[in-house]
């Protein structure tokens, strides 16, 4: 029953090495779910671009480490941070667009009470082709017309949308077909599309406009309205059985306005804006939704349509004369402040004159700033730790 | 205390019980005429101690730590007032969360009420107690169990063989780790999956002509309706292995039958490995290869010819996964041929058929069943090749068979669908999970054929 | 007569078998030879593309490094070096080299000639050397990549302004300043010391690299003990019935399994259910581990299986007990052939990237991890992220990352062809 010196050592070896294994991975594993001190950050894909900026500038003039960012879009980054407070949950989420009031319920009822709204400036929203096609020119009213599901026909009820080339929306415009790369419905730039492009240019049908008007206590008004344009009532009381309150003209309004078609001619591309730019450039005849700074980014091989005879640039869209604009925000999570070291301050560095004044850093990437007010109202409420209110 | 501490204490105990029982033996033995008396070696009755005190100490702690949080929310619970446990469940598990949160440090004292906050007191409070009542089960077991084996230690007894059978135990369960896996990946894709078809119905999955999985995502967003038909997704999968397959089998096949046949053994020994590079190349670079390199090639030759050719056409992404196979067709070819006895192709040249003929008309009919089998395998690989679609085939479902156009795979929409958004609610991420269920099955499927006709064939010449 | 005319007619055809047997014989030479082709373009477009990344231009200037320009009081903390405009400080130093840039749009271009990474170098020079607050020097200072790419060649006049990023003003200054002797080309140091970073001039592997290190060690960890356990088990104690064929079956679907399975498993359990954090080596490790199990298994299996029946008949004939006969006899002989198997398997680890974009492992990190439950990437996918990256300076980052990626899978397998020879030659 003698054995080899080396193979018993060898045996050994391996249990010593299996047990500490185990040890160290248990250690591991207890230590991080109690305390991370990397501040984590999820969310919009427009934002992101930004926001390595700032956390690579953060992390190296400061002693904090560098935060963690994950590109989610805004809609998944905003459930991921409205899932609880703790350490497995994210600090901070981007977005490209407000909160809106159904996601700062989730955050209430799932415990993140204290949300912290910081706006970090403006955005367009570029409706860009290749710089091998010629340049559009759009009007909002094209842009509702080619993209919505449904649209008026000649006796102003809703048909499906019938129009095959940008010909066919507005004889200005070229006979190529229509063909829209944009991004989904977990994405901020679609909301702010949906609402901006989408419901501005439906706004030009009278009979949708004056349904937008009505307030939801005139009741018959709503109704007559719609069927004036064709709706099955069946829209109304499913609002009714689903929210428990009475829509107004607006409510629904949205439902017909918002709704982009589905048979082809737009096309979900992911979140990932550079894959849009990637294959606008492969193909001349499509047009891409995203945003200004990746137009900006690009501008050596895509170009930014007109609408409404504005062209997309830094100008434009920081008077508010470009008219499909929207602001970025960022949320914090108001409890994790000062339980994860760096939140506040990350914050603050993104907030800083040297970042988001004229002159600072992100503006050369293609932020739109604030105006001096609104900048200085903001460093305010990251300073305070303002926590929202809806 | 913690669970490393209490895990160093525990290998501490351990070690301490192999030093105690083997010294425990060595006295034994001194009593009873000299370690020949021993049944066995000391340091077996040492391990003996040491598995003893060391393994049903492990398996407490696990079941207590799976079960602490249960425990902590009935006792904490159970001191609630009356009216706030007839609460709905849904407000209640908000309860409990804020109290939750509290206690954790996660929340300010101003947001809950004073129920709530001596809730939260009590819930550390018991928190802590655990903590040390499930050291002390644990070092309590680990103790026992030491003593026990310590006094059980006897010239008589069979320490080895006890040792070994533990032994025996932990090989055992290791190898059964990979039925965990095979289940672990069945009940968690199955899982998600069902829930997936719950909303939409199976039928609609299989046989749906349209996928654009994309969805409004809250209440009063107005998204898309989403469609979930997996059609196009499978005719984009296949379009592009098919393309792989028509690079990797003709020149894998040759390679191999020139090497194996005609090759000198020299050229064939120095030739092999290199070639065999190409499979160990990470399938990240031939991503990159592809959406930088062959993709706008194709377009340009594409294009000097008067095609249009998509940006990220599924013939880019074909061929370079062609060229990630050629080495897998080419070794497992390798394989059948050299299986099939020389007594036919020498009885093939002894009639004078030359070597081509012999191998066209003796070789490979007899290899026939094998490389079919091979193929398999390899389209399996094909299928689920995951990096080089996601960086170079396209992301929008489209029905064509024209590899030039871009189609998109089950593995991209899995990628697309799961990287960054992980909310478990949606039918657009559990889409997810169903594709990786369709994707696991039809795996399982080619591989289990392809094993069975390839073991079948060489059985035949064995 | 017939014997006489078959003769003639195989005679004749002679010819023709013979003319496609040489054409079968090029048919295979030519497979081969498109492989060595494939190979070769593949290799050849890697790392001509990814060559130029390991050097980095830099730029001299005269920096006044004034206490009071730089806002730094006497005796300043780290704090107040933290604090202090550097930035400014270069942007000036850069004014003062080209007087007659005026407006807004022309100094922007002129600031773009150098890194935004610089003011953190120059900084750090000055903590390492307070004495020269209040002198001026003459700095080398890195340059922006897209400066750096014009200097090293890549980017032509020729090409319409408006298609490339280094403007023709910038290019007269960059002239103007390689006449001077101004501009050096160096190693870039960076690329292996540093992190992520959205510049491309101030991206580096190091923490990539270090995730992949941690990833792999707990891929191992788990992967190798565990393996080779279930290897002994089966090839040598597991009794012949339904389990063990069940486990057998097992593992040898389990080899096939997409890996991207993995990463739904993953998720499932690793993140979901049992909570474990996102993006970190320890995760990653774990579905990696049990990617490459059967790999590890099988091959053990098959050395274990190699091992002489003599060793252990005369192992078994002197009494030692079954266990023994493995742990002591068995498993020695086995263990380079085990071993070649765990590295190749490690090797796959290495370059595996699909399961790991389902558990967070794709995110900007810059810093390098310190733990295996540190947020972290790792050399792959931070490969698939650089490629995604619109900024034009990631291509040759990309390629120069893969270059490093690939010079250490031919080392892991140069060490596993190795110790498969040692073994062999026993």
């Amino acid at each position: 029953m003698t054995s080899l010196p080396h193979s018993d050592s060898h045996v050994k070896k391996l249990l010593v090495g299996t047990v500490l294994g185990v040890v160290a991975f248990a250690t591991a594993g207890t230590a991080a779910a109690a305390n991370r001190d990397i501040v984590s950050i999820v969310g919009s894909s427009t934002v992101y671009p930004f926001a390595t900026v700032v956390a690579e500038r953060f992390g190296r003039s400061t002693n904090f480490k560098t935060p963690k960012i994950e590109s989610t879009g805004s809609g998944g980054g905003l459930k991921l941070f409205c899932k609880g407070v703790g350490a497995n949950t994210p600090d901070i989420t981007n977005s490209s667009r407000r909160i809106k009031k159904s996601e700062y319920d989730d955050c209430q009822a799932n415990g993140v009470t204290d949300v912290i709204e910081v706006l970090v400036g403006y955005d367009g929203i570029a409706i860009a082709n290749s710089k091998e096609a010629t340049q559009y020119d759009l009007t909002l009213r094209d842009i509702y017309l080619a993209l919505a599901k449904d649209i008026p026909g000649p006796d102003g009820k809703l048909v499906p949308n019938p129009n095959k080339t940008w010909r066919d929306v507005n004889p200005a415009l070229p006979a190529t077909r229509i063909e829209v790369l944009g991004p989904p419905p977990t994405s901020g730039t679609r909301d702010a599309f949906a609402e901006l492009a989408m419901g501005g240019g439906a706004q030009s049908v009278p009979a949708l406009k004056t349904l937008r008007g009505l307030g939801a206590d005139d009741v018959a008004g709503i109704k007559a309205a719609m069927a004036g344009l064709g709706m099955p009532g069946g829209i109304y009381d499913g609002f009714v059985e689903t929210k428990g309150k009475a829509p107004s003209g607006k409510d629904l309004f949205k439902t017909v306005a918002y709704a982009i078609r589905e048979d082809g001619a737009y096309i979900e591309a992911g979140e990932n804006d550079n894959l849009i730019v990637q294959k606008l450039e492969a193909n001349p005849s499509a047009l891409g939704i995203f945003g200004f700074s990746f137009l900006e980014e690009n501008g050596d091989k895509v170009q930014g349509s007109r609408v409404n005879g504005v062209v997309p640039d830094f100008d434009s869209i920081a008077d508010g004369d470009y008219p499909v604009s929207r602001p970025l925000y960022f949320y914090m999570k108001g409890a994790h402040v000062g339980k994860i070291p760096g939140i506040q301050e990350y914050a603050m560095e993104f907030t800083s004159s040297r970042a988001m004044g004229e002159d600072g850093y992100l503006p050369e990437k293609g932020l739109i700033p604030l105006a001096d007010d609104e900048l200085r109202e903001v460093q305010a409420i990251v300073k305070n730790l303002k926590r929202l209110e809806m | 205390m913690q669970t490393s501490t209490v895990l160093l204490v525990l290998v501490a105990l351990c070690i301490a019980s192999f030093f105690f029982a083997r010294r425990k033996s060595h006295a034994v033995a001194h009593g009873s005429g000299g370690l020949t008396t021993l049944h066995s070696l000391p340091k077996h009755y040492g391990y003996m101690a040491l598995a003893w005190a060391g393994l049903p100490a492990l398996a407490a702690l696990a079941l207590w730590s799976a079960l602490e949080p249960r425990m902590l929310e009935a006792e904490v619970v159970s001191s609630l007032p009356a009216e706030v446990r007839a609460l709905p469940e849904q407000q209640f598990g908000l309860y409990y969360n804020q109290i939750l949160g509290y206690a954790s440090g996660g929340m300010n004292a101003a947001e809950l009420d004073e129920v709530q906050l001596a809730a939260a007191d009590r819930y550390s409070a018991l928190a802590a107690r655990f903590s040390w009542l499930r050291s002390a089960l644990v070092f309590a077991v680990a103790l026992a169990g030491a003593v026990l084996a310590i006094r059980r230690v006897q010239p008589a007894l069979r320490a080895r063989n006890h040792v070994e059978s533990i032994i025996r135990w932990i090989l055992f369960s290791c190898s059964f780790l990979a039925v965990l896996t095979t289940l672990g990946i069945v009940l968690s894709v199955l899982f998600e999956a069902v829930r997936f078809f719950q909303v939409i119905p199976l039928t609609d999955f299989l046989f749906g002509l349209e996928w654009s999985p994309q969805m409004a995502i809250r209440s009063d967003q107005v998204g898309a309706s989403g469609s979930f038909g997996f059609v196009p997704l499978l005719v984009g999968t296949l379009l592009i292995s098919a393309v792989a397959m028509l690079i990797a089998v003709p020149v894998g096949l040759m390679s191999a039958i020139y090497l194996s046949e005609y090759a000198s053994r020299r050229f064939r020994t120095l030739t092999k490995p290199v070639l065999e590079i190409l499979a160990g190349v990470p399938t990240v670079v031939y991503g990159f290869f592809a959406a930088l390199t062959v993709a706008p090639l194709v377009r340009t030759l594409g294009e000097s010819v008067g095609l249009t050719v998509a940006s990220e056409s599924a013939l880019a992404a074909g061929v370079v996964m062609g060229i990630m196979i050629i080495p897998f067709v080419m070794s497992l070819s390798d394989d059948i041929i050299n299986a099939v006895p020389d007594t036919m192709r020498e009885a093939s040249l002894g009639m004078g058929a030359t070597m081509s003929e012999t191998i066209r008309k003796v070789l490979l009919p007899a290899a026939l069943p094998g490389i079919v089998g091979g193929i398999l395998l390899a389209v399996s690989r094909a299928i689920g090749e995951t990096m080089i679609v996601v960086m170079a085939a396209g992301l929008s479902a489209k029905l064509t068979a024209n590899p030039l156009e871009a189609v998109t795979t089950i593995t991209v929409q899995i990628v697309t669908l799961l990287v960054g958004d992980q909310e478990f609610d949606s039918p657009k991420t559990l889409a997810a999970f169903a594709l990786g269920l369709v994707l696991f099955f039809v795996t399982l499927l080619l591989n289990v054929v392809a094993l069975y006709v390839v073991r079948r064939y060489r059985e035949q010449y064995e | 007569m017939s014997n006489y005319d078959n003769t003639t007619l195989i005679a004749a055809s002679l010819k023709k078998r013979y003319a496609r047997e040489r054409r079968f014989q090029w048919y295979g030479r030519f497979a081969v030879f498109i492989g060595f082709v494939f190979l070769i373009v593949l290799l050849a477009d890697i790392v001509s593309k990814g060559m130029p990344a390991f050097t980095q231009h830099f730029i001299k200037v005269d920096v006044t490094l004034d206490a009071d320009r730089l806002g730094l009081p006497e005796n300043p903390t780290q704090q107040d070096y933290f604090g202090a405009d550097f930035g400014g400080v270069v942007k000036a130093s850069l004014r003062e080299m080209f007087p007659e840039v005026s407006g807004r749009g022309d100094k922007k271009q002129l600031y773009r000639l150098i890194s935004v990474g610089a003011e953190y170098d120059l900084r750090d020079h000055l903590m390492a050397n307070p004495e020269l607050v209040g002198t001026t020097q003459s700095i080398w200072l890195r340059a922006h990549s897209e400066a750096g790419s014009y200097l090293k060649g890549q980017v032509s006049r020729a090409l319409p302004e408006a298609d490339r990023k280094v403007k023709d003003i910038q290019m007269d200054w960059l002239d103007q300043l390689r006449r001077d002797g101004r501009t050096q080309s160096r190693f870039n140091t960076v690329f292996f010391t540093a992190g992520d970073s959205r510049e491309p001039e101030l991206a580096g592997i190091r923490a990539a690299l270090q995730g992949s290190f941690f990833t792999l060690m707990v891929t191992f960890l788990l992967a190798f003990p565990v393996g080779v356990m279930a290897a002994v088990y089966l090839e040598e104690f597991a009794p012949r019935n339904r389990l063990t064929d069940l486990i057998e079956i097992n593992i040898n679907n389990l080899a096939a399994v997409p890996s991207i399975v993995f990463g739904l498993l993953g998720l499932a359990v690793f993140i979901n259910f049992f909570e474990l954090p996102r993006s970190a080596p320890l995760v990653g490790g774990m579905v990696l581990s049990l990617m490459t199990l059967p790999t590890i298994i099988i091959t053990s299996r098959a050395s274990i299986q190699a091992v002489s029946p003599s060793i252990r008949e005369a192992a078994l004939g002197v009494g030692a007990s079954q266990l023994q006969t493995v742990l002591h006899h068995v498993l020695p002989v086995a263990m380079p052939g085990i071993l070649t198997g765990s590295i190749i398997g490690m090797a796959q680890a290495l370059g595996e990237s699909a399961p790991l974009l389902m558990i967070g492992m794709v995110a900007f990190i810059m810093d390098a991890p310190s733990g295996v439950t540190d947020p972290s990437t790792v050399l792959p996918v931070q490969i698939f992220l650089w490629a995604d990256s619109p900024e034009r300076g990631f291509t040759e980052k990309t390629s120069a990352a893969i270059i490093v990626l690939m010079g250490f899978l031919i080392l892991m397998n140069a060490l596993a062809v190795f110790l498969r020879r040692r073994f062999e030659m026993k």
